[in-house]
């Protein structure tokens, strides 16, 4: 085990409001154990915060283990730190090293607006959700769960996909800030399994559309959302959407209501 | 007031109550439907299932939640499974033997037709996820593949990878996401449930702060339904999400509302265990370790040489031991109470002795590195993310942590509280569960309450009540938003020397000291005392920066940390009061010569229930009979 | 829905312009390869290469094809200025630091915007220079035609044009050696069966044109003007 007291320098983001004007502030911190996560190192800084009257470093976060999606920061300069395949909350200090300067920032995109330091609003997110990332069925109507087969091929890749936690961290280290990632995850769990494939064509050209709208960039194939996934969603997703998107562009018929 | 608690179970045949009962109900009709608003706070499995069906069927509905997305809330991150009597394995499994499981899992503490109930739906709730595309494992035939689960000698569970929570509560929430996209559910995120409003009796409304604005806004409707979850963090470390709090019920509770057997909580075996004071959570790794883990501690106080230099005949697998036919595999209640007392007994590792080795040496052995590899790859790797150490090469290092609350606001058949109007669901309710829940009856009890139970009763009450035409004028929730106004605004002004958290670490010593895996009398008895103090202390010394209107997660929690001192000492009551020991509760004046859980079903076979009767008074204890007509009581025997 | 539907035909998506420019990418690898390959004429002979100059201007279908080109050209060039702005306007405030995992994005991937600028500038100069330089005339089998040897040949006597010329070639492959893969992946075209093949081939094709075309003016240039 490594010595119980690593000193850190800490720059982070600091900003009041969605409308206040932020700038980076530098912060020295004693006592960091190497066995802490990232995210107690921060609550370490807050408590000192507190002693010393100041307002706390406001940051999301809520089941520290790496499932819930809340976590989101960029830790010098990459999505989740530096570890791969690895949230916020996951990352533990022993990856620094006594004396590090380390900068945290927020998810910086057009459609993520900084709320409040490292807080952003991601509802953006369900907004491409409720864009299409559904399949159609009300309660009670469902069939016996048997009557659908589903491949065992089909099913893992639709759960490879499916695993996306909704974090952003693609959003955050792609230079576009594109949401393509995150939208094709869905699209292809749904385009993979034949209950989502009823709706395929309208619920890709509609996610896709909504995710235009609400300002994303658009994908230059760098595959940094890839690099940077804690859930290691690919983007072979991404390639899958874009098949899907052309031949529901070219072939499929709007509906007539 | 007084109040009488009606558990309002249908008569007839166990089998029949739930359709019986369905039948009985009034229903409200489509065209009435869309007059009734129904708030909903908490969008977990049983909060988000609830609020897509209640909209599905036409009702207004209104949806709040403390995360930024309803899709975070703590259900995501339940791993094992779902259980479901589809016997796809054709090994003879029946609803009744669900039932019956879960009866007996929960230590006969449970009502029965709440229980045959759930068990019943559950095939329903698989059949519904697998429709919403949630993609659950399957054979190379195409069908859903199950596995095997504590508790029960079929295979029933249905899961995800380790991500069934998640897989779940993304499909409700996709559900969710239907409705809100069709604009027909109002969802407000980053809103946090700081009272609930009773006129007249009936539960009408809530007041809500906005997180993001600091802004406090009074809600109205025609019922109220609470699916916000546990309280297993009234223990400061627990396996739950740090936002998970109890304040949405503890509200309600300080409003009328029957507090169900407060001190049933479950604590999990498997564990990564807590390395040093500035630990903020703990991390649960999936029961099924067990399978080829063996648990020891050396049989020398206090050795602290490395695993590999103590030999066979050093150490103690007390396990095996002492249950030689269940082994590693004892429930959950019984695994983590043994690995305490070895602890206590100063035979604990690491270095803060309060862990037990869980060694795969010998399964490695036998089965070869790539054999567990495959089994358990991704649990490895989380142990060595968090611990450093390679668990192929040194044994892991487990510890029992709180994971789960079978206590909670009391509630009828219809899921609806002592409070008219106002129904509580999954695991903010005391229901199904009894003593101690079984793995992958969580799930399985959020999606029952939210799909299928709920959508059915709450109906009845709106058919069969009048309510008056009201608004945020009333002066109810004038007197609701100013009393929390000035809650909150106490919180800045106290201005003391401590944080927040430490109270709450404070809180949870005393908790898992004397209110966790084993309690006594004397100890119990201390606790109240120290928790009051606690209070007190609370109250005056508290520190809280920033300001009251942004964002300002300080002031978010001393609202929640002043609602878990409060309940942890009607946990801490109720533990006393129950002189038995069962399930999740276990008193060590109440054990076997074996040291096994004893209960007293002549005089504890029987829900108790809190009715508050304001700050500094004891609170009346209630109780509510338990009739087992279905199911033979037993003791629970494991050796 | 009716109403959205026609919008969504009109407006294209995002996916629906990154698939253009993966369509006008192709269609411009499918050019320079054609004219690699005519380039090569010039290490068989002055006349071989003066005579596929002069077949190729006197060709009736050259002003069409060549307006298809610079069509071509203008798109690929007109959406990739829109889409750099659209992606700028995605992230308002940058960041303070933004470091690269160095396991997704690669050299050629990041760059793809500035290299393509050093074509632009390239492809204005190369027009200048050759297409619209001095007209020098030779006869080859008895026909008079243009001396488009004499003219590189003097060009590329000077290093500095050399140089210059391999600097933007070298762009060019870096540029194609990521459109290439990334065009396939724009329409779709990813699957671990042909994932490696086609990101060989990418770099394969981006070493080619870089390698192919600096040869043109190195081969010049050691000959030292002599025909």
């Amino acid at each position: 085990m490594t010595a119980h007291n690593m000193k850190l320098k800490l720059k982070i983001w600091r900003q009041k409001n969605k409308n206040a004007q932020g700038n980076m502030t530098d912060y020295h911190l004693e006592g960091v154990s190497p066995d802490m996560s990232f995210l107690e190192m921060i609550d370490l800084l807050n408590e000192n915060l507190v002693k010393s009257g100041e307002d706390v470093v406001s940051f999301d976060h809520d089941c520290r283990e790496g499932i819930c999606g809340m976590c989101s920061m960029m830790i010098n300069g990459e999505a989740h730190g530096p570890e791969k395949s690895t949230t916020t909350c996951q990352l533990h200090m022993r990856k620094f090293k006594d004396g590090d300067t380390i900068v945290i920032e927020p998810w910086r995109a057009k459609a993520f607006p900084v709320l409040k330091d490292l807080t952003v609003d991601r509802s953006a997110f369900d907004q491409i959700m409720s864009a299409g990332g559904y399949v159609t069925v009300n309660t009670g109507a469902a069939c016996d769960a048997n009557s659908i087969l589903v491949s065992k091929v089909d099913a893992d890749l639709a759960m490879d996909a499916a695993q996306c936690i909704g974090c952003g961290a693609c959003v955050a280290s792609c230079k576009n800030a594109s949401a393509m990632l995150f939208v094709s995850a869905k699209v292809s769990q749904y385009s993979l399994l034949p209950q989502g494939k009823v709706e395929a064509p309208k619920r890709v050209q509609n996610m896709v559309a909504k995710m235009d709208q609400l300002g994303f960039g658009n994908c230059t194939n760098e595959a940094e959302c890839e690099a940077s996934c804690p859930k290691d969603i690919t983007i072979e997703n991404i390639a899958r959407m874009n098949r899907d998107h052309l031949k529901a562009k070219l072939f499929s018929r709007p509906e007539i209501e | 007031m007084s109040l009488k608690l009606d558990s309002k179970i249908p008569d007839g045949p166990i089998q029949d109550k739930w359709n019986e009962h369905k039948f009985h109900l009034k229903i409200v009709n489509p065209a009435n439907k869309r007059k009734y608003k129904i708030l909903i706070v908490g969008t977990g499995l049983a909060g988000s299932s609830a609020a897509a069906s209640l909209s599905e069927m036409g009702y207004q509905v209104e949806v709040f939640c403390i995360q930024d997305s309803p899709r975070r809330a703590h259900s995501i991150a339940a791993q094992g499974g779902i259980n479901a009597a589809k016997n796809y394995t054709n090994e003879g499994d029946s609803v009744w033997r669900l039932f019956y499981d879960t009866i007996k899992g929960g230590d006969y503490r449970a009502r029965e037709a709440n229980v045959y109930r759930l068990a019943s739906v559950a095939n329903n709730i698989i059949d519904q996820c697998t429709a919403q595309g949630v993609p659950f494992a399957r054979e190379y035939g195409g069908q859903l593949a199950n596995r095997s689960f504590g508790g029960s000698q079929v295979q029933r569970t249905f899961y995800a990878r380790g991500q069934t929570g998640q897989q779940l509560l993304l499909g409700a929430y996709s559900a969710l996401m239907k409705q809100y996209g069709a604009h027909k559910v109002k969802i407000h995120a980053r809103s946090e449930m700081v009272d609930l409003i009773v006129v007249d009796g009936k539960a009408r409304g809530i007041i809500v702060r906005d997180v993001v604005t600091g802004e406090m806004s009074s809600h109205y409707g025609d019922a109220v339904v609470l699916g916000t979850g546990g309280y297993g963090n009234v223990f400061y470390l627990s396996t739950n999400a740090k936002g998970s709090n109890t304040s949405a019920i503890w509200r309600a509770y300080k409003k009328g509302a029957a507090f169900g057997n407060p001190c049933y909580t479950q604590i999990h075996p498997t564990c990564i265990p807590v390395s040093s004071g500035h630990q903020s959570k703990l991390t649960l790794m999936s029961e099924s370790l067990r399978n080829d883990g063996r648990v020891w501690v050396p049989k020398k106080e206090h050795d602290n040489r490395s695993p590999e230099k103590i030999s066979d005949e050093e150490r103690d697998y007390y396990l095996e031991r002492i249950y030689p036919s269940f082994g590693n595999l004892v429930p959950r209640d019984v695994a983590s109470r043994n690995a305490k007392n070895q602890c206590d007994q100063k035979k604990g590792v690491g270095t803060t002795g309060l862990s037990v080795y869980l060694d795969f040496r010998d399964a490695i052995k036998r089965d070869g590195e790539s054999a567990v590899r495959a089994r358990y790859g991704n649990l490895f790797d989380m142990y060595e993310r968090i611990t450093d150490e390679n668990p192929y090469k040194v044994p892991m290092r487990i510890y029992p942590a709180v994971h789960y609350t079978m206590g909670g606001l009391w509630v009828d058949y219809n899921l609806m509280s002592s409070i008219p109007g106002l129904y509580v669901i999954g695991e903010a309710n005391f229901s199904d569960h009894g003593a101690n829940r079984l793995g992958a009856s969580a799930l399985m009890q959020g999606l029952a309450d939210g799909y299928f139970v709920l959508p059915n009763t709450i109906g009845d009450y709106l058919a069969s009540n009048k309510f008056e035409k009201i608004d945020d004028k009333h002066p109810e929730f004038q007197k609701g938003l100013k009393d929390s106004q000035g809650r909150y605004k106490n919180f800045m002004e106290i201005n003391g020397k401590h944080t927040v958290d430490d109270f709450h670490r404070a809180l949870g010593k005393v908790m898992w000291d004397k209110v966790g895996m084993a309690r006594n009398k004397e100890g119990l008895e201390t606790a109240i005392k120290e928790i009051q103090k606690i209070k007190q202390d609370f109250w005056k010394d508290v520190k809280v920066t920033g300001s009251a209107d942004g964002i300002n997660s300080e002031l978010e929690k001393a609202g929640r940390v002043a609602d878990f001192i409060e309940l942890g000492e009607l946990m801490a009551k109720d533990a006393l009061l129950r002189e038995e020991s069962c399930g999740g509760h276990f008193r060590e004046e109440h054990q076997t010569p074996e040291g096994e859980a004893k209960r007293d079903d002549q005089k504890f076979s029987h829900v108790a229930a809190y009715e508050y009767q304001g700050d500094g008074q004891d609170p009346i204890r209630h109780t509510e009979q338990l009739k087992f007509e279905n199911v033979k009581i037993a003791q629970r025997s494991y050796k | 829905m009716g109403k959205d539907c026609k919008k969504r035909c009109v407006a294209p998506t995002s996916i629906c312009k990154k698939q253009f420019m993966a369509m006008t990418g192709l269609l411009l690898c499918g050019f320079l390869l054609a004219h690699l390959s005519g380039n090569c004429l010039i290490y068989v002979s002055a006349d071989a290469f003066n005579r596929y100059g002069h077949m190729l201007v006197t060709n009736p279908l050259i002003l069409p094809a060549e307006m298809g080109l610079v069509a071509l050209f203008l798109a690929h060039i007109c959406m990739a200025i829109k889409l750099t702005v659209e992606n700028k306007n995605a992230r308002p405030q940058n960041y303070y630091l933004k470091s690269k995992t160095g396991r997704g994005a690669t050299f050629a991937s990041s760059t793809m915007p500035y290299t393509g600028m050093i074509i632009l500038i390239f492809l204005v100069l190369y027009l200048i220079t050759v297409k619209y330089g001095p007209y020098y005339v030779t006869q080859v089998d008895g026909k008079e035609m243009r001396d488009l040897y004499r003219l590189l040949a003097e060009n590329f006597s000077n290093p500095l044009h050399v140089a210059g010329y391999i600097f933007c070639v070298s762009a060019l492959g870096i540029h194609v050696s990521h459109g290439f893969w990334s065009a396939f992946q724009s329409f779709g075209i990813n699957h671990p069966r042909c994932n490696c093949l086609l990101k060989c081939l990418s770099k394969i094709f981006g070493l080619l044109m870089a390698l192919g075309y600096s040869a043109l003016p190195l081969f010049l240039y050691l000959k030292g003007g002599k025909l």
